[in-house]
């Protein structure tokens, strides 16, 4: 439905130029949410101002439906965005800021009128509708920019992290708020947040960014799963990096006792294991088994993380959830035996720095 | 801000220079106003309160002719002045930075800085050519000088209000299918009015009070309120005078007043 063709966006000239966005190439389908996630000045609301049309793309193509709207003014696309600091018109009532876009298009009053009842219903704002924006709370603000971005029924509602001047609580109402209304309007919706747990969350695809490029494109699981490099892997959850190699197909840990079969060509690689596979035992079949010692423990309700390190100085992190019976899994300053489940184990190719 | 490390209300003698200050400032019009009341002639020699300067003032044919070209052209000069200054600013606003933005702020606050005898001069120099070349001596002459030199009134409000309106607001507007004329009627304009109507204000007021200007361009026989009282105060000094200059002073403060209630940050 959308098609991104390698859009590249340029800031300034000559040698000053900075390129916020190199050759981004993806497509987004119908109805789906799709997240753009990653640390500030990755590039992903460049991004997303080039979709709305705010910035046009130094180079590339912005194909939606089959018609490249690059270079179409954001009046002329059926493309809305819920801003991050929602833009309302403080000088129009609720109503009147819903009502925005279909009084624009010259769409008959009536129209207006039935669509912006709708929407405020949608929200559950119809109570508020004569009040000024000004005198609303944050959260209700928030509500009022979605339906004043879904009055005009857009093909695709952008919303650049809409989320994220809420508190806690609100924020996590929200999601679940968008979600839903994302599955019951059945639109596609294209999020930008740099909050990873938003995104795990909330999103059917995530697409992480860094340095201006697209560094992974897949579903939530898959991408905490199996991150396609270390970015993505250290972006996305907490994780444990350990060097490796590969040779004669057995993967080869310097400071594991044992070795694993391995479908991998032969050299250096990343190895990485999440917290919460790392079991603190030894004797564990199909796994690296080592030994570390214990130099802290960090308690976290649902789990403890225990903060290890190995022989050579490596650190290492394992995540232990807490039983109903108290009684910690070691202590500080103890040697212990360490095992790395070979089915947890994801390599990665190993990058310079 | 009680522990303020610097007070100067705290350096001796704030205070009283403070005092002797406001009195400077306010105490001759207070003098004014309080003999614009008097029933006798003569300042100082009070004779009961009335109304009847005033009520001869507006009998006064000269005088109502003259307030008459003062609201006249005030307000046309203020309406030219406001219009022209609300393009300005969102010329040097609302687009890229050009080549001379700079040359055009400086050129637009100037007559506030030249003195304005020179001003009067050169436009003096220029006008009585015309005068001579059309034969026209009419009020479009003032109308025209006033709204020159009202600009920068006009246009400081305004601009200062374009440049703390967030941007995001004309780009939702864009957003939400708004050609860029029905985003500047719908959204800037009325985000703007209260500033347009103070620089209105200010611009009317400041022509009101024009004398230099007027003096020298002004047509025989025509006058402005203050070329009026300059002229009777030569001759004499009546308390009709004392009742005009409270009218004038009255119209003032209200239209000042009124700016000032425009601007004012909501709370």
């Amino acid at each position: 439905m959308l098609d991104l063709r390698n859009l590249t966006k340029r800031f300034g000239k000559g040698d000053s130029a900075v390129t916020a966005l190199h050759e981004v190439s993806f497509s987004i389908t119908e109805g789906e949410f799709f997240t753009l996630l990653g640390p500030s000045g990755c590039g992903k609301t460049t991004l997303l101002r080039l979709i709305a049309g705010f910035e046009p793309p130094t180079s590339g193509a912005l194909v939606l439906d089959g018609r490249d709207i690059a270079h179409t003014p954001p009046n002329r696309r059926p493309v809305n965005t819920v801003f991050q600091n929602y833009a309302l018109f403080p000088h129009l009532t609720v109503a009147e800021n819903v009502g925005f876009a279909l009084g624009a298009q010259g769409r008959p009053k009536v129209e207006i009128a039935e669509t912006v009842t709708r929407m405020l219903d949608l929200v559950q704002l119809s109570h508020l509708a004569q009040r000024k924006s000004g005198e609303l709370s944050g959260g209700q603000q928030q509500r009022v920019a979605l339906a004043r971005a879904l009055a005009p029924k857009p093909r695709i509602l952008l919303l650049d992290e809409p989320l994220s001047a809420l508190d806690m609580k609100l924020r996590k109402e929200m999601q679940v708020e968008l979600k839903r209304l994302q599955q019951e309007t059945g639109l596609t919706f294209i999020f930008v947040t740099h909050d990873q747990e938003e995104a795990l969350t909330m999103s059917d695809r995530i697409a992480v960014m860094g340095g201006g490029r697209i560094q992974q494109i897949a579903s939530p699981r898959e991408l905490y799963d199996q991150p396609a490099n270390r970015f993505v892997a250290g972006f996305i959850g907490e994780t444990n990096f350990l060097a490796a190699t590969c040779a004669a197909g057995r993967l080869i840990l310097p400071q594991a006792a044992t070795t694993l079969p391995v479908a991998h060509a032969d050299g250096p690689v990343t190895l990485m294991v999440r917290p919460e596979h790392v079991v603190l035992a030894g004797a564990q079949p199909d796994a690296l088994t080592l030994t570390a010692q214990v130099d802290r423990l960090v308690y976290f309700g649902t789990d403890t993380h225990v903060h290890l390190h190995l022989a050579d100085g490596c650190t290492l992190v394992a995540r232990v959830q807490n039983g109903l019976r108290g009684g910690l899994p070691c202590r500080q300053g103890e040697t212990i035996p360490v095992s790395l489940p070979g089915d947890a184990l994801h390599l990665l190719p190993q990058e310079a720095g | 801000m009680a522990d303020r490390a610097f007070d100067t209300r705290r350096l001796p003698g704030a205070a009283t220079l403070a005092i002797a200050c406001f009195a400077i400032l306010y105490l001759p019009m207070v003098i004014l106003v309080a003999n614009s009341f008097n029933e006798g002639r003569v300042i100082g020699q009070w004779e009961g309160l009335s109304l009847h300067w005033y009520g001869k003032a507006l009998q006064n044919e000269a005088f109502v002719a003259a307030a008459k070209t003062s609201l006249i052209l005030a307000t046309l000069a203020a309406m030219i002045a406001t219009i022209t200054a609300t393009m300005a600013a969102l010329a040097t606003t609302r687009t890229r930075g050009f080549k001379g933005e700079g040359a055009i702020h400086i050129t637009l606050n100037q007559p506030i800085m030249v003195p304005e005898i020179v001003l009067a001069i050169a436009l003096l120099i220029i006008i009585a050519q015309i005068k001579q070349a059309t034969g026209y001596s009419g009020l479009g002459y003032l109308v025209i000088a006033h709204s020159a030199f009202c600009i920068p009134f006009a246009y400081m409000p305004i601009r200062a209000r374009l440049e703390g309106m967030d941007l995001t607001l004309e780009t939702a507007a864009a957003d939400l299918y708004a050609s860029r004329f029905y985003a500047f009627r719908k959204v800037t304009l009325p985000l703007l009015a209260p500033a347009i109507l103070a620089g209105f204000m200010l611009a009317f007021v400041i022509s009101l009070d024009d004398v230099v200007i007027s003096d020298f361009l002004k047509s025989p026989g025509q006058d402005t309120l203050p070329t009026y009282l300059l002229g009777e105060l030569k001759r004499n000094l009546t308390s009709e005078i004392y009742a005009i200059s409270s009218l004038l002073l009255l119209i003032s403060v209200l239209i000042v007043g009124g700016s000032w209630l425009l601007t004012r940050k909501k709370t």
